[in-house]
């Protein structure tokens, strides 16, 4: 499903992200993703998405050389991965509903079935009450859940998260812990990028750690 | 993609527009205040060279000639002339006018100066023919044969058969339409330049969430999409504006025209722009603005 390698990033500065990663993920996994701040795990999940190129080495998602991946072909690899971003990247002007329904939009599904998906995906992480609030008008946590939803809409093959509960009380951060584990039960490959070490113990899968840049630990724990 | 699915993209196209103009009136308002502007200069020039041409084809249609006659032609002697040049080629009619009808003409014409003509005892205007040739190629050739064959007739004062204010009118005119539409263009850049950039202002405050979009999938057309069916909009409602304001423009210059005797603004402004010239109008409109959204967007983010 998801290969690293070599996978070397360096920014501007020769200030190293990643450095000779080499690593594989296979079809269906839940792994997560941890390290200190700054070990490179949000560059891993970027980098996976295609909002980075690597500076050497190869990434392979889904049978496609990331990488080498032509600018037209991005999008399609995009709407095969779902994807909860640390600072959840909601729309501002579209409300909760219209900002989960826009996945769909994209891939050109009809509108009543933008809708009904759409309802069903917010139904499922508690916020069926919220569907016109505009994100600003929304707490963290309901933010956080609305791109979750967003991120499951449209049953990707690979879903991403980068610190997906650090904005949740411990009670919603287990709730949305079991919607992933649903999700990686149906066949979704799931990456959770997060330093929540009571998170990753409590849910016992796999885990690769990053330290530097650089994978200092593969533990397998499911 | 089916039609449906075009169809479908459209409609998502033309509600995030409106959504867009709804979040961001200051932009869009800017953006169609610029276009409009634009416009309706562009539209006032077409008003002037449209009523040009048009008071440049009934002279064409309507060539006469005035025959100005001594004072002493009257009676057997007038209808006399009368017959023979109604006999002449390509002569369709002759119509005498007498002097108390010229003055009326002239007070008419120069309402301004019109005191000259009662500070004088008598009236200096002499009596004329005034012969309407028939209309056609050889009105012109006609014209000069007429004006010949009267130039030393005894009972003729002048003839007046002057048609080199319309060759030059013409020439005149062609210049304006030539340099109008060099003029237009470099302005209508200059429009696309200046829209193009308040347009990427919208853009600009909306990158962020053109990067969300991007990231969970859109492809670039789907995020320019909103912005050129907006500009779409700007553009009709700027050529809209500018219609009104060309039309209002010239209705209030005729007002002025009709109380202060300002006689060229009814020759250049009697009628209203042409249906095919606010067709053009809108059309431009159009195209200019949808060019700076292309711009826009394209130098821009996506």
């Amino acid at each position: 499903m998801i290969r690293f390698y070599g996978v070397s990033k360096k920014y501007v500065g020769d200030v190293t992200a990643l450095h000779d990663v080499n690593l594989e993920i296979a079809r269906g996994e839940f792994v997560f993703i941890t390290g200190p701040s700054g070990a490179g795990k949000t560059t891993l999940l970027r980098l996976m998405l295609r909002q980075e190129l690597p500076s050497h080495g190869q990434i392979i998602v889904n049978g496609r050389n990331v990488g080498a991946l032509p600018t037209t072909k991005v999008p399609d690899l995009r709407r095969q991965i779902g994807v909860v971003f640390q600072d959840f990247k909601l729309i501002p002007r579209k409300t909760a509903l219209q900002n989960v329904a826009y996945v769909l939009n994209v891939a050109g599904m009809s509108r009543n079935e933008q809708r009904r998906r759409a309802y069903n995906a917010l139904r499922s992480v508690g916020l069926n009450h919220r569907l016109a609030a505009l994100p600003p008008v929304l707490s963290g946590g309901e933010q956080q859940r609305v791109a979750i939803a967003r991120a499951v809409v449209n049953e990707p093959t690979l879903l991403l998260a980068d610190e997906p509960t650090g904005n949740l009380d411990p009670d919603l951060a287990v709730e949305i812990m079991r919607l992933f584990r649903e999700i990686n039960a149906r066949g979704t490959t799931v990456v959770v990028a997060t330093h929540d070490r009571d998170l990753i113990q409590r849910m016992q899968r796999r885990t690769v750690v990053l330290k530097r840049g650089t994978v200092v630990d593969t533990e397998d724990d499911s | 993609m089916t039609t449906g699915q075009l169809l479908h993209r459209l409609h998502y196209f033309v509600l995030d527009a409106w959504d867009e103009w709804r979040h961001s009136p200051g932009v869009n308002l800017l953006a169609v205040v610029t276009l409009a502007a634009t416009l309706f200069l562009a539209g006032l020039v077409l008003l002037v060279i449209a009523n040009l041409e048009r008071q440049l084809e009934l002279q064409r249609d309507n060539v006469q000639l005035q025959v100005y006659l001594r004072d002493d032609a009257e009676g057997d002697v007038r209808s006399a002339l009368e017959v023979e040049i109604g006999a002449m080629t390509g002569v369709a009619r002759v119509d005498y006018v007498d002097k108390d009808e010229a003055v009326l003409r002239y007070r008419e014409w120069a309402r301004q100066t019109v005191e000259l003509l009662d500070e004088l005892d008598t009236n200096p205007l002499p009596a004329s023919l005034e012969i309407t040739l028939e209309p056609g190629p050889d009105a012109e050739r006609n014209g000069d044969a007429v004006a010949q064959s009267l130039a030393g007739h005894d009972a003729v004062e002048e003839v007046r058969f002057d048609r080199d204010w319309l060759h030059k009118l013409e020439a005149l005119l062609d210049l304006a339409r030539i340099g109008g539409s060099g003029l237009a263009l470099m302005v209508f850049a200059a429009v696309i330049i200046v829209m193009a950039s308040v347009l990427r202002l919208a853009v600009y405050a909306r990158r962020d969430e053109i990067g969300i979009m991007l990231l969970v999938g859109a492809t670039p057309s789907f995020v320019r999409g909103p912005f050129l069916i907006a500009a779409l909009g700007q553009g009709i409602v700027a050529s809209g504006l500018a219609l009104l304001m060309v039309e209002a423009a010239r209705r209030g210059a005729l007002a002025y025209a009709g109380s202060s005797s300002v006689a060229l603004l009814d020759l250049i402004l009697s009628s209203a722009l042409p249906a095919n010239l606010s067709g053009l109008l809108v059309l431009i409109g159009l195209l200019v603005s949808l060019i700076g959204a292309f711009f826009a967007v394209r130098t821009s983010l996506l």
